[in-house]
């Protein structure tokens, strides 16, 4: 009679753990370096990270927010411990912790945004604004009537210095004399900086501005004296829908559907990432121009931009807003018709960055620290 | 060059205004013998009602006065702390500003990205009144007899509990009145100053405040320049960086703050801090 109880039981419990395991989904772990309520960074990849929990049959995801980048081991065992089997880190900054966890935990599959260092479990995934800041340019060039553009930067790293030279030779493209005047905050998320690093630049004379931080403040600041902005990573375009004329837009669940897919498949183990690498731009539809989402350029600038017309080497004159248009598609289709760092390209000391008919490769891209030429203001560790 | 001083006027005004706000309001409360470290929390929970006020009934100054009552209530917490269970003020100071600052984070999900119609210009009748405000405060603590029950209750409790104050009752009411005063700093940045919501959003404004009260010498009227001072070299950190490298500007304004401290230390006779600051006090004790 007990060895019947005690059979049963067995097999219950068998039946159960069986239907747990074929229940259990994919836990994939999310580590952010602020909080998601910044409206920017963060904000845009806890957005994808719904999105990709919605789209991907069979995933749940958890996620830590505001990890100092130090720290970001401790965060990672811990995510491993509740069952994570992949492990995004979203900031450059854990580049080092998440490389070093990936070595203790080689059945977790990491993968890490922003940064260069791989391994066997861990990949690296990227979605890059330089193409759309080249576009953001060109409407900058044109509208700018003092000939000063404007730039709040957040930390003279190469993904910066990288958009702020992309926007740069959008503006001289249109503009040659006009000149991008930069003011570093040396923060990614610092409202009160951004206000008046903006208020100092338009005390210069500037009339249209860019920037890199996390809020929409530079864009509400700009649209009290009546500046045009360009909204910068969320849709900040209803902070001011009469001034702001287009901006950076990312679709980072893009990258997230398509990784963890994969990872469902069996396509990417913890073994074969080691040459993973998405550097993922305007054609698999990353990144998108706009100050909100489908809208590309605000109605209300386009008639300016109609009006302002440019003659350019391979597609003649035509106005800035058909410029604009032209080399989004030529940038979205795959086969890349049109790159902004095609040589020849100097820097704004005068010497050559990038050769005839050369285009940047992405590790130079991820490296570069000179400036375009037109770009006015300190810039670290110059070559 | 007329136009650079009078711009670097203006920013100086519009930072330093949150600034003053929140620094008169931890006079009053450090005058009374109470640390408030709260400051950043109390700011922050202000910051966040009045942005949520202000949204949803379209009134800005009915915002930044739920904003002062957020404030109010929640220093009253750490008073209760503090006075009553005569616990670590610092500590308990620290706690209020984590407390707030986590409290607004998890409260403020969703609310960022709204864009705010209802706001107040940012240098208005608030920044005239704050001004109005720290004159008045300063007459009230130096020449009424309000002001000397507070500064008694500050300097010597034992012997303003044996002429008959309530020390208890004063340290309650002043560090309840620096809530307030730091709740409307908190919303002015909401609502006025950069009128939207994101979590973190006084980005360490409060402790400034802190540092503006203690560079005032604990004094009203000194706190008004020391308010606008800071205001003026934090715009001025990213004016300059055209002449001078903007690392070294990042720390211009601290910098500026310890040399004026170092340089003014002879001449501060008479403007330590109250004595009792940050001791508990014991009805009975000496």
């Amino acid at each position: 009679m007990r060895l019947l109880i005690v059979l049963g039981v067995l097999m219950l419990v068998v039946s159960l753990a069986a239907t747990g395991t074929a229940q259990q989904k994919l836990k994939a772990g999310f580590i952010y370096i602020g909080p998601i309520g910044d409206y920017g960074w963060t904000h845009a990849h806890d957005q994808a990270r719904r999105i990709a929990e919605k789209t991907v049959a069979g995933v749940e995801t958890v996620y830590v927010e505001s990890v100092p980048e130090a720290q970001a081991e401790p965060f990672i065992d811990k995510l491993v411990q509740q069952g994570a089997k992949v492990v995004f880190t979203t900031s450059f900054g854990f580049m080092d912790g998440t490389l070093a966890a990936a070595k203790r935990h080689p059945e977790v599959i990491f993968a890490h945004a922003s940064g260069f260092k791989r391994a066997p479990n861990m990949a690296t995934y990227m979605a890059d604004f330089y193409q759309v800041y080249y576009l953001n340019g060109l409407m900058a060039g044109a509208l700018t009537k003092t000939g000063k553009v404007g730039y709040v930067g957040a930390f003279p790293i190469p993904e910066v210095k990288r958009h702020i030279s992309a926007f740069a030779l959008g503006v001289r493209a249109v503009n040659p004399k006009a000149t991008v005047h930069v003011r570093w905050i040396f923060e990614w998320f610092k409202p009160a900086a951004a206000k008046e690093a903006t208020a100092a630049l338009i005390a210069e004379g500037v009339d249209v501005l860019a920037f890199t931080e996390d809020s929409p403040t530079v864009v509400q600041e700009a649209a009290k004296r009546k500046l045009a902005s360009f909204s910068h990573y969320s849709p900040m375009q209803k902070f001011a829908p009469q001034h702001t004329v287009s901006g950076q837009l990312v679709h980072w669940e893009k990258i997230y559907v398509d990784f963890l897919s994969k990872v469902q498949a069996g396509t990417y183990t913890a073994k074969n990432l080691a040459n993973v690498d998405y550097w993922w731009l305007l054609a698999e539809g990353a990144v998108e121009l706009g100050g909100d989402f489908g809208v590309p350029i605000n109605p209300a600038y386009k008639s300016r931009l109609q009006a302002a017309k440019v003659t350019t080497p391979d597609l003649g004159r035509l106005s800035v807003y058909d410029l604009v248009m032209k080399r989004q598609a030529q940038m979205a289709n795959p086969k890349m018709g049109f790159d902004p760092f095609t040589g020849p390209i100097n820097d704004r000391k005068g010497a050559l960055r990038v050769a005839a008919g050369k285009r940047m490769t992405v590790g130079e891209l991820n490296t570069m620290e000179w400036a375009a030429p037109g770009i006015v203001g300190p810039w670290a560790k110059e070559p | 060059m007329m136009e650079y001083v009078l711009d670097t006027v203006i920013r100086a005004v519009a930072v330093g205004t949150p600034l003053l706000w929140a620094g008169l309001g931890e006079i009053y409360a450090e005058r009374a013998g109470v640390v408030n470290l709260g400051v950043e929390g109390m700011m922050i929970l202000g910051a966040f009602s009045a942005f949520v006020i202000a949204h949803t009934t379209g009134n800005p100054a009915l915002g930044l006065v739920v904003a002062g009552g957020v404030g109010g209530t929640a220093a009253l917490l750490h008073a209760f702390v503090a006075v009553t269970l005569r616990a670590n003020q610092y500590v308990s100071g620290l706690a209020l500003a984590m407390l707030g600052v986590g409290l607004t984070g998890v409260l403020g999900r969703g609310w960022e990205g709204i864009p705010l119609l209802a706001t107040l210009p940012e240098i208005s009748a608030l920044t005239y009144v704050s001004i109005v405000v720290a004159a008045g405060l300063w007459f009230v603590l130096y020449h009424t007899r309000v002001g000397i029950v507070i500064r008694s209750a500050g300097e010597s409790p034992a012997a303003a509990d044996a002429l008959g104050v309530n020390v208890y009752l004063v340290r309650y009411l002043s560090v309840a009145f620096g809530g307030v005063l730091a709740g409307v700093a908190g919303g002015f940045l909401s609502v006025a100053y950069r009128p939207s919501w994101t979590e973190g959003m006084t980005g360490g404004a409060g402790w400034i405040a802190i540092a503006i009260a203690i560079f005032a010498g604990w004094n009203p009227l000194k706190a008004i320049w020391g308010a606008f001072l800071f205001g003026a070299l934090y715009y001025l950190s990213f004016r300059l960086q055209t002449w001078v490298p903007p690392e070294l500007l990042r720390m211009m304004p601290f910098a500026f703050t310890i040399l004026v401290l170092a340089a003014t230390a002879g001449s501060r006779r008479g403007e330590g801090a109250p004595e009792a600051l940050g001791l508990p006090y014991v009805s009975g004790q000496r």
